[in-house]
């Protein structure tokens, strides 16, 4: 089971750089997500991985087999890879066994009984079976998306691609099938990867994340590490909810903004250099105004949105024109207008990078 | 190794299949044009000149043929939309009884070969034996005819009873896509009916309206069969008569070819205008999405409206089919359908006695078909080429594709005339020319319907196939021409009816041995034999009839292209 490597990855469109200078490794047997906002290249990529595109500069390889580079593309037909789209792409003049069966057509030393057992084995797994001769039209969204994963998981491929696969199925059945794809994965380890816009469904079936923004890779890292140390602006406002707090370094581990003073876990900041930190809502506590210590802030809570297992506040900060997000317990319950103290754990903030800054962990 | 194999592997190997159909194309193009701006600017003994452009202009008689085809152009256009814009309104909008069958016979109406028409309305219209002049005089015992259909005023009648499904088309498909919710925004804002009418539907429809107008004034300049069998007996000339009449003997192709460059100029304009506006009529279709359409109630005018479609019917339809029908079963066309009158000799005659007519059918279907097929598959390769980007100046594919229509068929057979007579391709005299400007001529029409074929299957379902270890080629055969399949026959299909139907380049590029069924009517009009015009015309109906609703049942929806 090979990985895949990308080195430099480039591909311009007319004037704009759709992806720009992009390296990642894909471990063998792992699922990496490439995740951001329309536009971000994670298309791109993977088309370029497909064949489909030619790069302008970088290469990719599986394992040590060198499939594109500027100078020569291996055709999609002989990259040893099978695509799970998102319309699904089903021929709709073919059964579902015959559009299972496809791909086996073109394995050499596949013959034509072996050929059936396999499509009959995938659609058992499928969950397809009795509908071998349907036509895709007669299909319901999520059998149509299950021939769509069966069609490419008979051939073992080497390498599995998926763009947003689930985008076109309702809510319930989006989060049922990113358990399934996550099942299926663990059932068959193949390399994969898996393009969508979704950072929770990311979260679910993904071993690591590469996070995309503007054509360069922002972050990549488990959803985990990406949550908790997100590396830049951009990363942090894109994984979860979260507040961006801008300020300037007094010290080592302190910085200000007007009456603000926030204490940073680590260190080793410039003193006079201007700093953003984030912070999540769910690390913020909210404490009764009269306790005081280093780390307590005063403010007024301004709006609150409850939300079943939760309530979202909003909390002026007294001293500074700052607003707080602040994600706390049901219990208890705060009005607008009420003073309220907030206590920030210097390791709940996570010191950004510029988001333009280049290369990634 | 690896290296070297990704190399070879990364070579398009179906590239020569996609360079050849473009090489094709580029040939089928550039040499008729090529000789024919030649022609027309070199001098007798070689040499470059302006005479020909000069001595085009300063002849009266072309300045006549000139300013006629302006006048028959401009008028057709006009009527053409005073009487196809309301037919649209009506059938799109109003709860205007028949609405089925008015568009049908409008879809007759916009197949019928024109000439046909033409043909028909002599029968009814001539001044002497016409047959509604006849009435006219023996039921009011005048001496002068009602009308006079060998005339400007009857020939822009003529033409424009078989053009104004052009406006209509235009219209009706775009009064389809504008749902009511606009107009019904406009009148929860405090419009009225006809403030709605005034500044929302008739902008929102302007542009199909002017572009159906340049349709039709671009059909009306191209235009040979009507005029050649209207205008000539009544004296007078336009630009495609007077062109083919400089062939005759003895020929002159140089005079011929300067006089072809204006015509194509300005069908050249024309189109370019009717494009400018319909790409500015996006707005009209992006509104147009599930939108309900609300029929407006006509009251007590539903009949005389119904009646209103009628008379334009009877026009197009009625009147003249029902003369061919009388004509090919009658002994005298002229005569009164009786038992005495009743014959089958016409067709008789035509098909056993009249030696040209079987070749001329036989002719005609060969290249029907042999047209229809190779320009299908032509049409849909170049259309896939350009549809999926695989060769460098795909868009240059495109455009050449579509470029015969910018070319009247009197032009372009003049241009195959002169590119075709001559080393290395000597093909006048054989069927071979007529089947180079067949293919050229229905390009356009062929090519509009492949692409929008190929728009119409996603790339991703070919990609789908490449991933699963499919090549190109492979993909095509499995994925491509299975899902294209209607549509490639629809493309067929449009091709076949232009070829069976074509007179212009035809009248042209014929010669004894190779007549076709448009060029033996005009030889049996010079022989004044209406019945076994009427019968061939009948066979030239039928043929175009049947295929019609072949490319129906293809297609699963009506010709005229707007859904229901």
């Amino acid at each position: 089971m090979p990985g895949i490597t990308l080195r430099g990855l480039g591909k311009r469109y007319g004037g704009v750089a759709a992806l720009d200078n992009l390296s990642l490794d894909v471990r063998p047997g792992e699922l990496v997500a490439l995740l951001g906002p329309s536009g971000c290249g994670k298309t791109t990529t993977l088309r370029l991985v497909a064949g489909f595109l030619k790069p302008d500069t970088g290469e990719i390889r599986v394992g040590e087999r060198l499939l594109s580079s500027p100078a020569s593309v291996v055709p999609p037909e002989r990259r040893r890879m099978a695509m799970i789209f998102q319309s699904y792409a089903l021929w709709p003049h073919m059964t579902v066994a015959q559009n299972v069966g496809y791909g086996l057509r073109f394995q050499r030393g596949v013959a034509r009984a072996e050929r059936a057992r396999r499509v009959a084995g995938m659609l058992k797994v499928a969950r397809l079976d009795g509908l071998e001769a349907r036509y895709p039209g007669e299909l319901s969204g999520g059998q149509q998306q299950r021939v769509a994963v069966a069609r490419a998981l008979v051939v073992e491929p080497e390498i599995l691609l998926l763009d947003e696969p689930l985008s076109n199925l309702d809510a319930n059945l989006r989060e049922e099938m990113r358990f399934e794809i996550r099942r299926l994965h663990e059932a068959f380890h193949i390399t994969t990867l898996y393009v969508t816009h979704d950072q929770a469904e990311a979260m679910v079936i993904s071993d690591r994340i590469a996070v995309l923004n503007r054509g360069r890779l922002a972050q990549v890292g488990t959803a985990d590490a990406l949550f908790e140390a997100p590396r830049t602006r951009f990363v942090a406002e894109f994984i979860g909810k979260t507040n961006v707090v801008e300020g300037v370094a007094l010290s080592g581990d302190t910085i200000v903004r007007d009456g603000l003073r926030l204490r940073v876990a680590g260190g080793g900041l410039a003193a006079g250099a201007r700093v953003a930190v984030s912070i999540r809502p769910h690390l913020i506590a909210l404490v009764a105004p009269a306790v005081g210590g280093a780390d307590a802030l005063r403010g007024t809570v301004k709006r609150v949105a409850f939300l079943g297992d939760g309530v979202d506040y909003e909390v002026e900060v007294a001293g500074a024109d700052l607003t707080l997000r602040v994600a706390a317990p049901t219990s208890p319950r705060l009005r607008p207008g009420e003073a309220v103290g907030l206590r920030i754990d210097p390791a709940a903030c996570v010191r950004l990078a510029e988001d333009d800054a280049p290369g990634a962990s | 190794m690896e290296r070297r194999g990704a190399a070879l592997a990364g070579l398009d190997r179906a590239l020569p299949v996609w360079a050849a159909a473009a090489l094709v194309l580029v040939f089928l193009m550039a040499l008729p044009l090529g000789w024919l701006a030649h022609m027309s600017v070199t001098a007798e003994r070689g040499g470059f000149t302006l005479g020909h452009y000069t001595a085009v202009f300063a002849d009266p008689a072309l300045q006549r043929a000139l300013w006629n085809t302006v006048v028959l152009a401009f008028w057709v256009g006009l009527v053409s939309v005073a009487v196809g814009a309301p037919l649209a309104w009506l059938t799109a909008r109003t709860d205007v009884p028949g609405r089925g069958l008015i568009r049908g016979l409008v879809l007759a109406s916009f197949v019928t070969p024109p000439f046909l028409g033409a043909f028909a309305w002599v029968m009814l219209a001539g001044p002497n034996a016409g047959y509604l002049n006849r009435l006219w005089r023996s039921v009011t015992g005048a001496e002068a005819p009602l009308v006079n259909i060998f005339s400007m005023p009857g020939l822009i009648f003529v033409v424009a009873v078989y053009t104004f499904p052009y406006v209509y088309i235009m219209v009706a498909n775009t009064l389809a896509l504008i749902a009511s919710d606009v107009e019904e925004a406009a009148a929860m804002l405090g419009a009225g009916r006809l403030a709605v009418a005034l500044t929302i539907t008739f902008p929102m429809v302007l542009p199909a309206l002017v572009s159906g107008f340049i349709l039709s004034v671009l059909q009306a300049l191209a235009l040979f069969g009507s005029p050649a069998i209207l205008a000539l007996p009544a004296g007078f000339h336009t630009v495609t008569t007077q062109i083919w009449s400089l062939f005759q003997f003895p020929p002159k192709v140089e005079m011929a070819a300067a006089f072809s460059v204006p015509l194509l100029l300005a069908t050249v304009v024309l189109l370019y205008l009717q494009k400018r506006l319909l790409g500015r009529r996006g707005y009209a279709a992006v509104g147009g999405k599930g939108g309900q359409r609300r029929v407006i109630p006509l009251g007590p005018w539903r009949y005389p409206a119904l009646g209103a479609c009628l008379v334009v019917m009877a026009c197009a339809i009625f009147l003249p089919y029902g003369m061919l029908a009388k004509a090919a079963f009658s002994r005298a066309w002229a005569q009164p359908l009786t038992w005495g009158n009743l014959t089958l000799g016409n067709f008789a005659f035509t098909f056993f006695e009249y030696s040209a007519t079987r070749a001329a059918i036989v002719n005609t279907l060969e290249l029907g078909f042999l047209t229809a097929t190779v320009g299908a598959a032509l049409v849909g390769l170049l259309a896939y080429i350009a549809s999926r980007r695989l060769v460098l100046g795909h868009q240059v594919v495109a455009f050449l594709a579509l470029v015969p229509v910018v070319i009247p068929g009197v032009v372009l057979a003049v241009a195959l005339f002169i590119a075709y007579t001559r080393p290395p391709f000597v093909l006048y005299g054989t069927l071979w020319i007529l089947f180079v400007a067949y293919l050229t001529k229905e390009m356009p029409v062929g090519y509009a319907q492949s692409d929008a074929t190929f728009r119409g299957i996603p790339p991703d379902l070919e990609e789908a196939g490449r991933i699963l270890g499919a090549g190109r080629l492979r993909v095509l055969r499995d994925i491509t021409a299975p899902l294209a399949r209607s549509g490639v026959i629809a493309a067929w299909c449009f091709i076949f009816i232009g070829v069976i139907r074509e007179l212009s380049a035809s009248i042209i590029l014929f010669t004894p041995n190779t007549k076709v069924m448009s060029v033996v009517l005009f030889d049996l009009k010079e022989e004044g034999q209406f019945g076994a015009i009427a019968v061939l015309g009948l066979v030239m109906l039928a043929l175009t009839f049947a295929t019609v609703t072949l490319v129906q049942a293809a297609l699963g929806r009506d010709v005229l292209g707007a859904r229901d």
